[in-house]
């Protein structure tokens, strides 16, 4: 019996005939659920692994192309699922999976994505708060980085306004969604810190409104998230509703949880600020009334020493005759005049340094009724002193009288008359007189002969 | 105890100035200052304070929008 003969195939005819019975048999696209094994994800891109259940094992590539779209990253012993088509290697006569999606089974592939970028930027000290920077008390330049779109830009910025208007803001449009948006941030968040001596900026608003997940993974990705580390300048996140917490946020050096809420975190209140200088000015002011109050406290203990509390009647009585020693000896004098002057003018500057019209200058703009009345009060004192403190000072300048008694000099008197004995014709012989010394004694002599200049002797002539 | 023209203050920051400003209240509160110099510090402080309210009387009405491309900028209404 002659069989018919058996066709003949190569190797490549085979292949080729199996992978149009798999491609006809098999769906065209399918999803397998296995534990990943063997992963390699090699230099050109593509990546290489097998799917493996409890008993077999089946071969996978995914693409390049397709890898790109994958958030999270595989690794062997995750379960996953996924999707695509079975196709032959013809090189190498073995099917496999040819993966187009891969998503971990069980969270999602973006929730697994975000946990496996937080753990790992964690681990790299990107989330410490000693990588902080302080943000400034009192920021006058702000640059704003979101979209020129959407409700956001005008959300930071009545949030800033509504609490501190001084400040400059600076805007910085860019995408906050879609491909390329992160690398896009982050180039703007880089050029903005290599321009800044131009700009000036103290803090950067990063952020978006709400969204999806998907929406707001711009600002989950690594790009993103090192620009925010690296920038000198003090960044704030601002990214969808408060419930949202990104990769921004963490690395941020602030977090508001919603754009709207940025300026709470960026700027201060401006009425607090007032307040708190109107407290300083309130202060200030007190302290200077009180140390005027002070000197003049001072001023009268000094006014109450025995010079200006004395009487000046001694003085007075002394007058004439210290006008004659002046004459005699007006050198003595003349020194201790100027010294008399000086302290006059020692003493006008003091008065000078709480004159009125400054006090009233500096304090009238600052406080209410109350201290106005008070500052009058003081002025008043003030001149008071001041004329009694002139009047006192011109008599120093005309006179000490305890000094002159002090150099020898004494006080004459005629016991009989009861005047200053100043020549000849106030004595009489055998007139009683007594003499006032400097250490305050008396004496008393009687009155045996008179002479004249020439050394003649007078009698009794007058 | 820090001396400052009017022409000094004047270029001070916001924040330099209401330090500034903190610590001279805070140094003529502690009292041993004399008459002459707390009314100096006084004038000072003052000074301080009237530049402080001038920064706080700007307010700024616009947003500057900068182009990273165009490296310049102009001024839009916001």
């Amino acid at each position: 019996m002659v069989s018919e003969p058996l066709p003949v195939y190569t190797p490549s005819q085979i292949n080729a005939l199996v992978r149009h019975i798999l491609q006809d048999q098999l769906p065209g696209r399918l999803t397998v659920r296995g534990e990943i094994r063997d992963w390699k994800h090699h230099h050109s891109g593509h990546c290489y692994f097998l799917l493996k259940d409890q008993e077999a094992v089946l071969p996978a590539v995914m693409w390049a192309n397709n890898f790109r779209t994958v958030r999270f990253r595989p690794a062997d012993g995750m379960a996953v699922l996924a999707t695509g088509f079975i196709d032959v290697y013809l090189a190498g006569g073995r099917y496999q999976l040819i993966v187009e999606r891969l998503e971990p089974e069980g969270t999602g592939a973006l929730q697994l994505a975000f946990q496996q970028m937080v753990a790992r930027l964690r681990a790299e000290g990107l989330f410490e708060q000693e990588h902080k920077r302080p943000l400034p008390r009192y920021p006058m330049r702000i640059g704003i980085v979101t979209s020129p779109s959407g409700a956001a830009l005008h959300d930071i910025c009545e949030g800033i306004r509504g609490r501190w208007p001084v400040a400059r803001l600076l805007f910085f449009p860019v995408p906050v969604q879609g491909e390329g948006a992160a690398e896009q941030i982050a180039r703007t968040i880089a050029w903005i810190n290599s321009n800044n001596d131009r700009l000036g900026l103290e803090i950067l608003i990063v952020g978006r409104g709400g969204g999806s997940l998907e929406d707001l993974w711009t600002f989950n990705e690594e790009v993103l998230a090192r620009a925010i580390y690296d920038s000198k300048i003090p960044i704030i996140s601002a990214v969808g509703h408060e419930i949202d917490i990104t990769i921004a946020d963490l690395v941020a050096d602030a977090r508001a949880s919603t754009p709207a809420k940025a300026g709470v975190v960026a700027v201060p209140d401006i009425r607090e600020v007032m307040d708190q200088i109107e407290q300083y000015a309130r202060r200030l002011t007190q302290q200077a009334v009180s140390r005027v109050q002070l000197a003049i406290t001072q001023l009268e203990a000094i006014m109450a020493n025995e010079v200006f509390s004395r009487p000046l009647t001694m003085i007075r009585l002394r007058e004439q005759q210290v006008d004659e020693l002046a004459m005699r000896s007006s050198e003595v004098l003349r020194v201790r005049l100027s010294r008399a002057r000086q302290a006059l003018e020692q003493y006008q500057t003091t008065v000078a340094r709480i004159e009125p019209h400054r006090l009233i200058g500096h304090c009238a703009l600052h406080v209410g009724e109350l201290r106005a009345r008070a500052i009058a009060g003081l002025t008043a004192l003030i001149s008071a002193r001041k004329c009694q403190l002139e009047a006192a000072a011109a008599r120093l300048e005309a006179m000490n009288p305890k000094a002159v008694l002090a150099r020898g000099y004494s006080l004459t008197r005629n016991l009989r008359t009861g005047g200053i004995v100043r020549g000849l014709s106030d004595v009489e012989i055998a007139d009683r007189l007594t003499t006032e010394l400097a250490d305050a004694n008396t004496i008393e002599s009687q009155v045996t002969a008179k002479y004249n200049r020439g050394g003649s002797r007078r009698g009794s002539d007058g | 105890m820090v001396r400052m023209d009017k022409k000094e203050i004047a270029r001070l920051s916001f924040e330099e100035a209401i330090d500034q400003l903190r610590r001279i209240v805070e140094r003529i509160e502690q009292g041993q200052v004399s008459l002459e110099e707390s009314l100096q510090q006084y004038e000072m402080g003052m000074a301080l304070i009237k530049h402080c309210r001038g920064i706080l009387q700007q307010a700024e009405k616009r947003v500057e929008t900068v182009s990273m491309d165009q490296q310049g900028s102009n001024q839009t209404p916001s």
